[in-house]
């Protein structure tokens, strides 16, 4: 069975970037530019896991978090969060939102992307 | 803002401690997308086709973070006083749209200009009209949805003194306290956070060459997007002629 990763990002090509990594690694893609899309793309698609940027436009990722908290059987999906902000959150106040990583935009290499999905998965 | 969404003037200077701290962050995220690309490419996993479409992708972020500390630069030297002539904005407006033709078709979008007839000559600075219009021509290609249209208008306002030009995205609806956020921090000339891949500091730009010009910048939220736009006084030179 191929593993689903839906992954959130408002930068076109940086989205583009991540698709074509974890594609490369096996893993079937989603995308959505905006939390309102990614919502519905998370309840068509049923994700083994979630890449998610945080400043996003319009809502942010904390409401997409929250929103995702209210569905019984979307709270299961871990997700991994990649941001430019990653110095300014901790894991352990997020985890509750089903967090299990946070990777610095700045400072990743692109294999981390697909090792940080595969971590959350195992 | 009063209630038509304009900026009113002043707060010029207070912010810019504020200002070094977002062109920072602001500057981080084309950085960051150059170093993913490079990485990617240097870990030899891609095809010569994906290599050529990542070289370019590469090209059109570097242009664009430049042009953002040549924004800078030249809200940094404000104390010049910028030469102000009359000037036909849709001659503007289309110089934009060829500068960003190839960024906006790197998207897959297109950027349009509405044609307007008989609309006058404003007194501006040609070059600062330009980097405003190109701030926010750039925001509106991050925030406009995949299929959705940019257009550049023009549009004469009341008793024939003031053109206002304006960037049209069709994007998600925003929350109604984000565009609160977004439009308080305009007010008070401080680069804002509520679209986060360009209009911050971009916008923060435009109203500081705005008010070089006697100009003011101001935004409509829309259901479907929203507009940015600049208004700027008619020139009367040449219809006195």
């Amino acid at each position: 069975m191929t593993t689903r990763v839906v992954v959130v990002e408002d930068d076109a090509w940086l989205a583009e970037h991540y698709l074509r990594i974890l594609r490369r690694g096996g893993y079937e893609t989603y995308h959505a530019a905006h939390a309102l899309g990614a919502i519905d793309i998370i309840d068509d698609v049923r994700p083994h896991a979630i890449l998610l940027d945080v400043l996003l436009t319009g809502t942010t990722a904390l409401a997409l978090l929250h929103e995702l908290r209210t569905h019984a059987d979307l709270t299961a999906i871990p997700i991994v969060l990649a941001t430019n902000l990653a110095d300014q959150i901790r894991l352990e106040d997020v985890e509750s939102y089903g967090v299990k990583r946070i990777l610095d935009k700045a400072t990743m290499h692109p294999d981390d992307i697909t090792a940080a999905v595969r971590g959350v998965l195992a | 803002m009063d209630p038509s969404g304009n900026m009113s003037d002043g707060g010029r200077g207070i912010n810019r401690v504020t200002s070094i701290g977002v062109a920072a962050h602001e500057l981080k995220s084309p950085l960051v997308l150059l170093r993913q690309l490079a990485l990617e490419l240097s870990s030899g996993d891609v095809s010569p086709s994906e290599q050529k479409h990542i070289l370019g992708q590469m090209t059109h972020i570097s242009e664009k973070a430049l042009r953002l500390t040549s924004d800078l630069t030249r809200v940094e030297g404000q104390s010049t006083l910028f030469e102000l002539s009359p000037v036909n904005p849709m001659d503007v407006a289309r110089d934009v749209r060829t500068e960003l033709a190839g960024l906006y078709k790197a998207h897959g979008r297109s950027l349009k200009v509405s044609r307007i007839r008989n609309l006058p000559p404003v007194i501006a600075n040609r070059d600062l009209l330009r980097r405003i219009l190109l701030n926010f021509a750039d925001n509106a290609l991050h925030y406009a949805d995949v299929n959705g249209a940019v257009e550049l208008q023009a549009q004469l306002l009341a008793e024939r003194s003031t053109v206002r030009i304006s960037v049209r995205d069709h994007g998600p609806h925003m929350p109604l306290a984000n565009w609160r956020k977004l439009t308080n921090t305009l007010e008070a000339s401080q680069p804002v956070y509520a679209r986060p891949q360009s209009s911050g500091l971009g916008l923060y730009i435009a109203g500081e060459f705005a008010r070089s010009m006697n100009a003011r910048i101001g935004a409509i939220r829309h259901q479907d997007g929203a507009s940015f736009y600049v208004e700027l006084p008619v020139s009367r030179q040449l219809s006195l002629l």
